[in-house]
């Protein structure tokens, strides 16, 4: 038992993200206090989304480099959508959703159709999303937000439990039970794992890969409905800076680039590790800059070690490393 | 066109020139010349050359710098922070250092070497792909020189190295580009004629074949990295020669603004994204183009905020056409 346990790629970033928070805690008691982790499961919630949103490309052994395009273009259409056109909230964040779906759908079928690259459809796509974002806002944030967003992006619902961890339990629980459960999350598994094994045994490669863009355009795009709720503000900016978090945190799950693995509750534990990394050079008055170089350093060490995992496992199989 | 098939004595079909990247690139350059030219009669100005051709020379070299890693059948995601990098470097030796201009340039091209090859060693060393390493060293570099300069601009850049930027020659040269000609000459000249261009090439299409008729792959991928961190060095001095200030945000945040131009040059360029196939006049071609097509909607005044997605979609429309051409010439060749 102890043995699966060590060897689930969930349990090593659980044990560190525990560690952490006792060390922290040790140093600073103020870290526990209600107010700290109420930020801090705001921030783990709203980078748990684009954690997933890369994650799901992950399985199927793909990049998405549009997800912060796509979430800024999501965050941007649903303040513009409440001030300019005065729709209710409800009804715009479903319409931000669809773009982002739609939007997700576009990259999977160019994907799936074409055979070209993720990496070079994504990049591309990046740069049209981003493109239609700043030709829409002329990079000018919507400052009209109604107060019932702006109160569910920041009060609490129980205790220091804020109202956006509710949204990211549904989608982890969700994404887990698709994942381990359910036929489509088995195909999306086998894609990454083998496509041509995948193709072979009856699961059609390109509707799997549609359906798993469009799954990651929607969860770009609810990070960032929830990012404007959380901000209080629809910034053109919102996402510019998620592609090293979006890759961290499933790589620190022990997700392997090449598809075909990852984790829902180690991509979680990743997110809230680096949550709490950022938080803790805040806390300790540490030059806040340092923040990529601790994120870049995070995603060496994952990987490092994942490769370290992987060279073991083979070793034990008694198969030689590629 | 040798570099459609690599080889020297290969028969050369004329409908094979005409659909090379090379051909329709020039042809698609005088085109849309005459576009922009007819709406916007500005477009062919002294002035409007000369600032084409001096933001040109950048362009071309940040897709040099991405072309060289991609000939591996890899990518350096790390471009724009290494010439950021190296930038700051240049910058810092003239202004705190008070170091003549031709040694601080040498101090920034040697950043921009040491930390392409960090990059190389670590892929070569751990085996994983490019694309993680070097979105990880991208964080890396960036958040060191953005901790070390505590975000602040270096403006007390030499004059001559900023005269050398803003020069013109014959009224609408600029110096700039011709750098770039001649790094571009350089890198035809070891890709085409050098052994060790030859064994560059020859890994990148096959690693495995490359290292079973002795040659050593790994050192090679590591010399392209460091030639990647060189260019992208060249890069962003050229930057700072041009705009007369080592700026951190020259090329966005962690160097993101670096990544289309970079994939752009060389992707409609023909460089094969598998590896083992480049083609520098391609790449420059390419880089120019995309730098021809920016200017031009400015000044037709689309708006600037929407230039961007029509880069995107060039690129979407780049990769499209290439696999059209492509199947078209591999069923000429089952004909």
């Amino acid at each position: 038992m102890s043995g699966r346990l060590r060897d689930s790629d969930w349990f090593g970033p659980f044990l560190v993200t525990v560690l952490a928070v006792v060390t922290v805690t040790a140093f600073s008691p103020s870290f526990l206090s209600p107010f700290n982790v109420q930020i801090l499961l705001l921030a783990i919630s709203v980078n748990a989304m684009v954690a997933f949103s890369q994650m799901i490309i992950i399985a199927i052994g793909q990049m998405n480099l549009s997800v912060g395009a796509i979430g800024g273009l999501a965050a941007i259409a649903f303040g513009g959508m409440m001030e300019v056109w005065g729709l209710p909230w409800p009804l715009a964040a479903i319409v931000a959703l669809c773009i982002g779906l739609l939007a997700g759908l576009a990259n999977g079928v160019l994907v799936a159709m074409t055979g070209i690259s993720a990496f070079i459809i994504t990049l591309a796509s990046l740069s049209i999303y981003k493109g239609i974002n700043l030709g829409i806002t002329e990079a000018q944030p919507f400052y009209a937000i109604p107060q019932a967003v702006k109160s569910i992006g920041n009060d609490t619902m129980l205790g220091p439990l804020p109202w956006l961890v509710l949204p990211c339990i549904l989608v982890a629980v969700g994404l887990w039970y698709a994942l381990e459960r359910l036929s489509i999350g088995r195909a999306v598994l086998a894609v990454g794992g083998n496509a041509h094994a995948a193709e072979l045994s009856g699961i059609s490669v390109r509707r799997v890969t549609m359906i798993a863009h469009a799954v990651s355009g929607f969860l770009a795009a609810l990070a960032g409905i929830m990012l404007v709720a959380r901000l209080q503000i629809g910034q053109p900016t919102i996402g510019d800076d998620w592609l090293i978090l979006s890759f961290a945190a499933p790589v620190i799950g022990g997700a392997v680039l090449s598809g075909g693995r990852i984790s829902v509750a180690g991509t979680f534990f990743g997110v809230a590790l680096v949550a709490i990394f950022t938080q803790v050079l805040v806390l300790f008055d540490i030059d806040p800059f340092l923040v990529q170089i601790v994120l870049g350093a995070l995603i060496l060490w994952a990987v490092g070690i994942n490769r370290y995992r992987e060279v073991r496992a083979r070793r034990q199989l008694g198969v030689a490393a590629p | 066109m040798a570099k459609n098939d690599g080889g020297r004595g290969a028969r050369i079909s004329p409908v094979r020139v005409l659909l090379s990247n090379e051909f329709g690139l020039i042809v698609l350059i005088i085109l849309f010349a005459v576009i922009f030219a007819s709406v916007s009669p500005a477009f062919l100005s002294k002035f409007s050359l000369y600032a084409l051709g001096r933001t040109a020379a950048v362009n071309i070299m940040i897709g040099f710098s991405m072309m060289v890693v991609i000939v591996t059948g890899g990518l350096n995601l790390a471009v724009g922070a290494i010439g950021v990098g190296a930038a700051m470097t240049g910058g810092l030796l003239m202004e705190a250092f008070g170091w003549p201009w031709p040694l601080a340039i040498a101090g920034g091209l040697a950043v921009g070497a040491a930390l392409g090859a960090i990059n190389g060693v670590l892929i070569v060393r751990s085996g994983l792909h490019s694309f993680i390493i070097t979105l990880a060293t991208m964080s890396i570099f960036f958040g060191v020189m953005i901790f070390l300069t505590q975000a602040q601009s270096f403006r007390g850049i030499s004059p001559a190295f900023t005269g050398f930027g803003r020069s013109k020659l014959f009224d609408v040269l600029s110096p700039l580009l011709l750098v770039s000609v001649a790094v571009g000459l350089l890198l035809s000249v070891l890709f085409r004629l050098t052994a060790l261009g030859r064994e560059l090439l020859a890994t990148g299409a096959n690693e495995r074949a490359a290292e079973l008729s002795g040659i050593r792959a790994h050192r090679m991928i590591t010399v392209c990295h460091v030639l990647s961190g060189v260019l992208a060095a060249v890069a962003g001095l050229m930057l700072v020669a041009r705009t007369g200030a080592a700026i951190p945000s020259m090329a966005g945040q962690l160097g993101q603004d670096w990544l289309l131009p970079a994939f752009l040059g060389p992707v409609l360029g023909g460089t094969l994204l598998t590896g083992g196939r480049l083609s520098v006049l391609g790449t420059f071609l390419g880089s120019f183009l995309v730098t021809m097509l920016t200017t031009g909607l400015l000044l037709m005044q689309v708006g600037a905020f929407w230039v961007q997605t029509w880069l995107g979609l060039l690129l979407l429309f780049a990769v499209l056409v290439d696999m059209a051409r492509r199947s078209f010439l591999s069923r000429r060749k089952l004909a």
